[in-house]
């Protein structure tokens, strides 16, 4: 009895001894190893409605799939499960018109009513609806067997965005379902290129293609995904070449992971993942004054900024704040004029002195006879915001301004963000089709929230009567000439008042190797973002990809 | 009897004491699962949506007491809530999937490097002065001194990806449907050969000190010159005679180092991305994921307190002193 498990000890160690040589199986050709969550192990989850991070990538964008898929990098709408839009009503009513013959994983038809049922879910459980859609809708109808209606409680013309992008998912399997908040949804139904579970282990699990699938069988056979606890293990399986695909950073990346291999191994960053900004809240003199938030601003050497904080990955930041997803939009007349995004301490001084701040003896600016002390908030373990923050403490020194920096949890640090309890804090910005999104969220009076009261947006606390005007002719703007001109608008309002003090584009990362596959964006083949951190745009990669 | 009573009774007070701050010290920390939930997906998650989420994963605005005596009440019928972190995952669901590799790893770690470093340690004081007392206390000291996080990188890097001898992560081979083949209980070895070894390494040291340094006690006692004097042989005296008494302040520890393996070897698992309960930790506090740290803690802790218990019965079984201690107190 004792000696059974011994011997099976010594049997199975001599068999990893013999089997040393083989430490890589080899993959079945068609299979696609993505790394794109990292998880100490996997939970069978596939509910789209839940926030990335629950549910096993890509729900949102690859198993189930979205009316609209928007491209960033062109700049439109790709129609997917929808195939025509219609305005009416000055944008309070949207008519959806769906594509023809798709069906779900189990055969049956997609019809509007699917649809229909898809945000009367989202309507009765709240939580589902990440992107707040029945904060404008007022009732979804489905009018025809391949039409439905949206109706919003007021103009929202860039509802568009946040309702073409909701996962649709089949009536017939989600009216059943008592507790969708609850529902984990092992065995997906589902339109998108891959539906079937076919492994799903703690440590891996595999994707297999959608028998069904409404553009015919993808190329790629199924999608793998390794689970790898950390940024650490995740960059090294993708130097070895077991990961084909990535949206990792990766230190040092042309010498660790291209050197790795010449040939395939491929990283693009394009700088469309919002803006990354200095925050002042306008709640706190001298804040207050665009005056010294320009000055702020001119004393940040931001080329070096990018270097340190991002190894030279972004660039400094445009003028109007906007990041290449929307280059189109941007005005370079208004750019150009713009003369307090750009790296001078001199004018920052004088700035600061028309301001009345000035130096006192001991080297740091008074205002008001108070020390222009200022604390700057950032994320404890974000490495990129925290040298960044510490390159901006520098800069601001040169200039007379005390700036002392705070590192939080994110949690702390989110929260302090919200309620408006900080001097200066770095943070993302939002992003979106449109210039709107990102204007609303520096400028619009109607997202301020008193000190205290957390706010979704606007933190700095910062409402200009101008731009809120120019907002809310975007909410009713179809035409796109008359999109443009509101666009310049709030650009000039933007540059003029200074709400924020822009940094520079964020990345978004993606790494790949074309060993295996063919078919990722590149620079010169940029047909859609490259990160599979995106749902649901990473579906315009996942069925472009061909295996070799 | 009444020994084995008495110790129940202390375990039993233990064992509330440690749920009481299992439920007290996740709620000193600042924060909630909904926020991190919007840390990792950057914010896009609308207020209303956020609000209804907290809600949705438990976060009570009920006063304290309440909370703490329905805590008391679904732990007791073995309801460990659910994971916000793998929402809507139940947390026995979660624990169960890291609990098997933890006992696989760390377990077999631990009672390797117990058994290999107590008989170490034996064998050196048995031969004072030889070369194995001579050279292998102050390297394995030195070894056990570098930083565990360092060690076990550079074996991974050296061992796994260097020279390519030993897989780079996971508890087994991923092409392989886990099962009970012989190829799969291969690979579970091959995986965890070089995890292991850097427990075993790295602790290995300590008991062999340990035991070296109590056996030399144990060796000038008369019963031992008693047992040379009438011609035993050797080997029998070491082991039964010397060895048996020496292990005892050992086997104080080993029980703490038992309980402690369901915390999971939490570098171990770290570095070479081995899915047990350290890893489940990691992911619970990042997360916080304060039903899935309950539900660890709560593990842990009845193994700390259920490992005792056995080292409390062995030592008895080994230590008539124990027992009589017990009776004559009566």
């Amino acid at each position: 009895m004792i000696h059974r498990p011994l011997l099976l000890v010594v049997t199975a160690a001599l068999a990893a001894a013999a089997g040393c040589t083989d430490p890589v199986p080899p993959r079945p050709p068609g299979v696609l190893v993505v790394s794109q969550e990292q998880q100490a192990a996997w939970i069978r989850n596939f509910n789209p409605f839940l926030a990335p991070g629950l549910a096993r990538w890509p729900s949102r964008g690859g198993v189930y799939e979205p009316l609209l898929v928007w491209n960033t990098l062109k700049g439109e709408y790709t129609p997917w499960l929808a195939t025509a839009w219609t305005w009416r009503d000055d944008a309070r009513t949207l008519e959806v018109t769906l594509r023809d013959g798709v069906r779900w994983s189990d055969g049956t038809p997609l019809t509007a009513a699917d649809v229909e049922l898809t945000f009367r879910l989202l309507r009765d459980h709240r939580a589902l609806d990440l992107d707040g859609v029945w904060s404008f809708l007022s009732a979804v109808e489905a009018t025809g067997p391949g039409t439905v209606v949206f109706r919003f409680v007021r103009p929202f013309a860039p509802g568009l965005y946040y309702v073409g992008q909701t996962p649709i998912v089949p009536a017939h399997v989600w009216a059943g379902v008592a507790d969708p908040v609850a529902f984990a949804n092992p065995k997906p139904v589902a339109t998108g290129p891959f539906t079937e579970v076919e492994v799903f282990e703690t440590q891996v699990y595999q994707l297999g293609r959608n028998p069904h699938y409404w553009q015919g069988p993808p190329a790629v056979r199924a999608l793998r995904f390794p689970a790898f606890s950390s940024n650490e293990q995740a960059n090294l399986a993708l130097i070895g070449g077991e990961v084909d695909w990535a949206g990792n950073f990766v230190p040092a990346i042309d010498r660790v992971f291209v050197g790795a291999d010449r040939d395939h191994h491929r990283y693009w960053f394009p700088l469309v993942d919002g803006t990354i900004v200095l925050y002042a809240n306008t709640t706190r003199p001298p804040l207050d004054d665009a005056r010294v938030r320009k000055a702020l601003s001119l004393a940040i050497d931001r080329d070096l900024l990018v270097e340190v904080a991002m190894y030279g990955h972004t660039r400094p930041a445009d003028p109007t704040g906007l990041d290449d997803g929307l280059a189109a939009w941007r005005d370079p007349a208004i750019a150009a004029a713009a003369d307090w995004v750009r790296h001078d301490p001199a004018a920052a001084g004088r700035l600061l002195d028309e301001a009345g701040c000035p130096r006192a003896a001991d080297g740091i600016r008074r205002c008001g006879g108070v020390r222009l002390e200022l604390t700057l908030q950032t994320v404890a373990g974000w490495s990129d915001w925290v040298r960044a923050a510490q390159v901006i403490a520098r800069d601001l020194a040169t200039v007379g301004v005390a700036a002392r920096v705070r590192t939080h949890d994110f949690t702390a640090w989110f929260d302090k963000l919200q309620r408006g309890d900080f001097a200066l804090s770095i943070g993302w910005t939002e992003t979106g089709p449109t210039p709107y999104p990102f204007y609303r969220g520096v400028m619009a009076t109607e997202a301020t929230r008193p000190v205290g009261t957390a706010a979704a947006r606007n933190w700095h606390r910062h409402g200009d009567p101008a731009a809120d005007a120019a907002l809310t002719a975007f909410e009713r703007a179809l035409d796109p000439g008359e999109q443009r001109r509101l666009a310049t608008a709030l650009q000039e309002r933007f540059v003029a008042a200074a709400p924020v003090i822009p940094l520079f584009p964020s990345p978004s990362w993606a790494e790949y190797s074309t060993a295996r596959f063919t078919g990722f964006p590149s620079a010169d083949d940029p047909y859609a973002r490259p990160t599979p951190n995106r749902q649901p745009e990473c579906l315009l990669v996942l069925t472009r990809l061909r295996p070799r | 009897m009444r020994f084995l009573l008495r110790r129940l009774a202390l375990y039993l007070i233990a064992a509330w004491a440690a749920l009481t701050l299992d439920f007290l010290i996740p709620r000193l920390a600042p924060g909630d699962a909904a926020q991190a939930l919007i840390a990792r997906s950057q914010g896009q998650l609308e207020p209303e949506a956020l609000e209804a989420l907290r809600v949705t994963l438990g976060e009570s605005d009920a006063p304290i007491h309440s909370q703490y005596l329905a805590f008391l009440g679904r732990t007791l019928t073995g309801d460990l809530g659910t994971s916000a972190a793998y929402y809507p995952a139940p947390v026995s669901t979660v624990i169960a999937t890291g609990l098997v590799w933890t006992l696989v790893l760390a377990g077999a770690a631990v009672v390797i490097s117990f058994v290999v470093g107590s008989l170490l340690g034996a064998l050196a004081a048995w031969r004072r002065g030889g070369w194995l007392d001579a050279v292998l206390p102050p390297v394995l000291a030195l070894v056990g001194a570098f930083p565990y996080f360092w060690l076990a990188m550079l074996l991974l890097y050296g061992l796994g990806h260097h020279l390519g001898w030993f897989p780079l992560r996971h508890a087994y081979g991923d092409a392989i449907a886990p099962g009970w083949s012989a190829s799969f209980l291969a690979s579970v070895v091959r995986h965890a050969i070089l995890p292991a070894t850097t427990i075993v390494v790295a602790t290995l040291g300590g008991w062999m000190l340990t035991m070296r340094n109590s056996m030399i006690a144990v060796l000038r006692e008369d019963h031992v010159a008693l047992a040379l004097a009438k011609g035993l042989p050797p080997r029998q005296v070491m082991l039964r005679y010397a060895a048996r008494t020496a292990l005892l302040p050992s086997l104080a520890s080993f029980g703490m180092a038992l309980g402690f393996v369901l915390s999971g070897a939490l570098l171990t698992e770290i570095v070479f991305s081995y899915p047990g309960l350290g890893l489940l930790l990691l992911q619970a506090v990042r997360n916080q994921d304060f039903p899935l740290m309950q539900g660890l803690f709560l593990t842990i802790t009845l193994a700390v307190l259920a490992a005792n218990l056995l080292v409390d019965l062995a030592s008895a079984w080994l230590d008539p002193r124990v027992r009589d201690g017990a009776r004559r107190s009566r």
